[in-house]
């Protein structure tokens, strides 16, 4: 009487079995993750994906897209286990320690006719860690200030003084000054503030120290930055952006809700797409001082040490940096291109992408190098924006964050030789 | 007097009524809304102007089809097996005092107390070994072994409100104690083992924390996986949320009302009692 | 009550047959990842940097017990807690007295009224999300409309606010679990017991307070603290609502440790929820001693 039982039991075990379906054919198999998912850029992504297919028989290419907020520990977790995985998208501060810990392969450049078609910025960037190249970067992100206007704007804030009190005229209870971010990724425009206050007396190659080896958040110019940021949130932004992230920032600045929003390039797409008709875009404010300072962003694509099909996983990589497939990816995205050629193409001059040449022509809008290789990169990423949303809703002062920073900075100073 | 209190029931459950279902109502008419409605002043209690591309889009794009299927897949056979084996561990548990009875029991309730996220670095690592990342059936295992406990202390829970007699009796006549089981018991049984699979399904169907983290292959994502890249995603896309969470919501609808009287004659009696 | 009997070798294999799946499945998929997860709490491991992952002792436990935001977190835990418990169990104790008796339409009302149930707390979170926008949300043009506030309210952006509208959230939600359980509850109360005495509206409300209510009152504790259990561990709803935010100010216990999950401390992460379960498991035993809930077994 027992058999009835023990085939019910082995039956579900069958069909629990069953279910882990293994496709057995000879084809070769990429698995490819991305980052920075938006919808848009993982359908641009799928199309270049079918590109590399159709001129590459028998390879096929899967692509995962967690979401955006939660990406980069997902792609740890793969890569820790060292399995299923040949092609991923690596960003600044996950470079690093992905190839700390040896789990992304060096690409070869001198075999690979693609690797003289990168802008110089391409190149350097593709070896800035331990000098090898372990990525091949995709684009680069800058920001930029997006305006209305029509809100009553004669011509672009050029200072943040000028943003917040541009800001503040613009406030009338339905519609705000400034799509400000006071979730995720907050501290960050904290700090560009603060580094623009520093101005001349910043190093750019250390961008959270001073010449002088002090830390930025150590100087009284950083108390007034900080103090200017809580105002221009109290004052010229909506209460709802104390938790705004990405998303938030640019639909408030798509929706007619806030008339400025500063964003990377890929928002010029967006903002397109919305039908918002009145609007520009200019150089980030810069601090009293003139000098503004704001890191190159940037992310690529590389290969995990454990493929097993390296040659493959190595021209994709290569395909997707080619000048065809990388202009169309820097467009499709909007991003600052990698290849030389794109140096005529006209989108990239005109437009909302003028404000970007504007920058670059100017010598007081400079470019930065974060400490991102510091041990203590990640965790300030995390503690920093809940330090942020402290500030704005009050529950901790100009003077604690500084002080926490400069300590927390200062001490990082000392663990790297 | 009386009249008077039937009045004011009628009112309170009316008001009641509209408060939950209000929620719904607004969901359902966000995701008929297009896009430009949706984020505009003033609001409008009823679209416009009705739309389905939402729906369309989740289809289309989204692959939203894959997902209710392997949804329900995974659903459906955990359920099952997790239904089975309560049925099976109950028994013994409630019928039975052998050496290490209460151990069990007491491992069982305390997972209810342990938090899933500790637990969760650990299991990405075993499933990775076990090959079962990106299955289907990964996701299967992981939801049996997180149902068992509850599943086996609710029906432990009907067993116990069955007589022992009834199984005596029929053991008497010369079953064996399995025998007695399936042909007495179970049949008696019947409405708490219904609720114990609908609450292992419903639990299966919602689940997202592991979800998240053990699949990430289009191919074998789960609604709430996809739905959660909804939120953090570039934009949130109201409309395709909207229209997602009426079409995850509608099996669940479905199996709630085919077995609605179940729900309170079994589930609770069991819960109550373990 | 088992009753008691001789156990043969045979009752033995027919009781491990039984009970050895369920416990297969348990051991290894709950127990082996909870000990290993265990174990690292007093590891330095951190997803982003694995090269060395030294015991250290206490060191994590003293880092997260040093933590201002763990302690708020524990703060809102409580309210977190005891506001959604205390409306849950009343409202859900209304709706189970007025769903009592039968009347016609019953099961239907019953169908769409527990609904909320069988949705997941991910799902009601987003939901509620989108109604409290501070912008498009409903709630706000509803509140607008009946004049109990003059401009927009950015619920979910303003800490006191933030914490009331995860709460009105999760109470929305829990009310029909509550009303399930304690319909159930009632209905298993003896018909007998009630027949001896005479029903005018007085003598109910004694019948209710003298007769009823002591019947359930173990069958209610359970209820009860099976709650306070589930809600303490379900973050499912303030993570889609508001992650935590803003400023902390809706962090509960389970959504602090997935921060610290997803911010790659697993070390951390796994001293949060040692110190959640002790947390449970002594406030359980406590409870189960004042209740005295082993008297009703």
């Amino acid at each position: 009487m027992k058999k009835p039982l023990l085939s019910v039991a082995a039956a579900a075990m069958l069909v629990l079995a069953g279910c882990g379906s293994g496709s057995s054919s000879s084809e070769i198999r990429l698995r490819l993750i991305e980052s920075l998912t938006s919808p848009e850029r993982t359908k641009l992504i799928k199309s270049l994906i079918a590109g590399f297919e159709k001129a590459n028989p028998g390879v096929t290419v899967e692509l995962i897209s967690p979401p955006l907020d939660s990406a980069d520990q997902k792609i740890t977790q793969i890569l820790q286990t060292k399995k299923d995985l040949d092609v991923l998208e690596v960003r600044d501060h996950t470079a690093k320690s992905f190839s700390n810990n040896g789990w992304l392969a060096e690409l070869p450049t001198d075999t690979w006719p693609g690797w003289s078609d990168l802008t110089e910025l391409a190149r350097n960037k593709a070896v800035e860690v331990g000098g090898k190249a372990y990525l091949i970067p995709y684009g680069f992100y800058q920001r930029t200030l997006f305006y209305r206007t029509d809100f009553g704007m004669a011509r672009p804030p050029t200072t943040w003084q000028e943003l917040y009190e541009a800001g503040r005229r613009m406030t009338t209870g339905d519609r705000y000054g400034y799509a400000f971010r006071g979730g995720k990724g907050g501290a960050d425009y904290a700090v560009m503030m603060i580094s623009a206050y520093n101005g001349e007396a910043l190093d750019p190659e250390k961008s959270f120290y001073l010449k002088d080896k002090r830390t930025i958040f150590s100087t009284p110019e950083a108390a007034q930055a900080l103090d200017l940021f809580v105002k221009i949130f109290k004052e010229a932004s909506p209460p709802d952006s104390v938790a705004w992230g990405f998303p938030e920032m640019v639909q408030g600045f798509t929706s007619g809700v806030t008339g400025m929003l500063i964003q990377d390039p890929e928002v010029i797409k967006t903002v397109e797409e919305s039908g918002l008709a009145n609007w520009s875009t200019a150089p980030i404010p810069k601090g009293p001082t003139g000098y503004a300072f704001q890191p190159v962003g940037y992310a690529g694509w590389g290969v995990t040490s454990f493929t097993r099909h390296q040659k493959e996983a190595v021209k994709l990589v290569q395909f997707l940096s080619e000048a065809e497939q990388s202009i169309a990816f820097a467009k499709g995205n909007s991003l600052i291109p990698i290849s030389k050629q794109a140096q005529d193409d006209p989108q990239f001059s005109q437009g909302a992408w003028k404000a970007y040449l504007q920058a670059q022509q100017d010598p007081k809008q400079v470019t930065t190098i974060r400490p991102v290789d510091y041990p203590g990169w990640s965790q300030f990423t995390v503690d920093s924006d809940r330090d942020i949303q402290s500030l704005i809703t009050g529950r901790t002062t100009v003077a604690e964050v500084l002080g926490k920073w400069d300590s927390f900075w200062a001490d990082q100073a000392g663990k790297v030789s | 007097m009386r009249r008077l209190a039937t009045a004011a029931k009628v009112v309170v459950l009316g008001a009641w009524l509209l408060v939950t279902l209000f929620p719904l109502y607004w969901i359902v008419v966000t995701s008929l809304k297009p896009q430009s409605e949706i984020f505009s002043l003033p609001l409008r209690y009823w679209p416009g102007e009705v739309t389905f591309e939402h729906y369309e889009e989740l289809f289309s794009f989204a692959d939203f089809g894959t997902y209710l299927a392997n949804s329900l897949v995974v659903s459906l056979v955990a359920a099952a097996v997790v239904t089975v084996i309560g049925v099976l561990g109950g028994y013994t548990l409630a019928r039975f005092s052998f050496p290490g009875r209460g151990a069990v029991m007491l491992a069982y309730l305390v997972t209810q107390m342990i938090p899933l996220f500790i637990a969760l670095a650990p299991l990405y690592l075993l499933m990775s070994d076990l090959g079962l990342l990106n299955r289907l059936a990964g996701l299967m295992l992981v939801y049996v072994a997180m149902l068992v406990p509850f599943a086996t202390i609710i029906m432990r829970g009907f067993y116990e409100r069955v007589p022992v007699a009834l199984e005596e009796a029929a053991q008497v006549d010369g079953a064996s104690r399995l025998g007695a089981m399936v042909r007495v018991v179970i049949p008696v049984m019947l409405p708490g083992i219904a609720a114990t699979f609908i609450f292992a399904f419903v639990q299966c169907w919602n689940e997202l924390f592991l979800a998240i983290t053990f699949i990430d292959s289009e191919d074998a994502k789960t609604i709430p996986v996809a739905m959660n890249s909804f939120i953090t995603q570039y934009d949130i896309d109201w409309g395709s949320m909207a229209a997602a969470t009426v079409v995850s919501v509608v099996p669940t609808l479905v199996l709630f009302a085919a077995i609605r009287r179940y729900i309170v004659e079994g589930l609770t009696a069991g819960a109550v009692k373990g | 009550m088992s009753p008691p009997r001789v156990f043969t070798a045979r009752r033995a294999a027919f009781v491990g047959l039984c009970l050895l799946p369920g416990a297969v499945f348990v051991a290894v998929f709950t127990y082996y990842p909870v000990i290993r997860g265990a174990v690292i709490a007093f590891q330095r491991y951190n997803l982003f940097d694995l090269t060395s992952t030294p015991f250290v002792g206490l060191e994590n436990f003293r880092a997260v017990l040093g933590e201002d935001r763990f302690w708020t977190a524990l703060r809102n835990t409580g309210t977190w807690v005891v506001v959604s418990l205390f409306f849950q169990f009343f409202l859900g104790f209304g709706l189970a007295l007025l769903l009592r008796r039968h009347f016609r339409g019953r099961g239907l009302y019953q169908a769409w009224v527990f609904f909320p149930w069988a949705m997941s707390g991910f799902l009601i979170g987003l939901l509620w999300r989108w109604m409290f926008n501070g912008q498009f949300g409903v709630i706000n043009d509803l509140l607008l409309k009946a004049g109990v506030i003059d401009e927009r309210v950015g619920f979910l952006a303003t800490p006191g606010w933030a914490m009331t509208s995860v709460i009105v959230a999760n109470i929305w939600y829990g009310v029909t679990f509550f009303a399930i359980m304690i319909m159930a509850a009632l209905q298993s109360v003896p018909k007998e017991l009630y027949e001896a005495a005479a029903v005018d509206g007085a003598a109910r409300l004694r019948q209710f307070w003298h007769v009823t209510l002591p019947h359930i009152r173990p069958t209610l504790a359970l209820i009860v603290l099976l709650r306070i259990i589930w809600i303490l561990n379900f973050p499912d709803l303030i993570y889609a609502m508001t992650g935590g935010g803003p400023a902390g100010g809706t962090d509960i216990i389970t959504t602090f440790l997935i921060q610290q999950v997803a911010g790659g401390d697993y070390g951390r992460a796994g001293a949060v929820g040692l110190l959640v379960l002790g947390l449970l498991l002594s406030f359980s035993v406590f409870y189960l001693n004042a209740t005295r809930f082993e008297r009703s077994r």
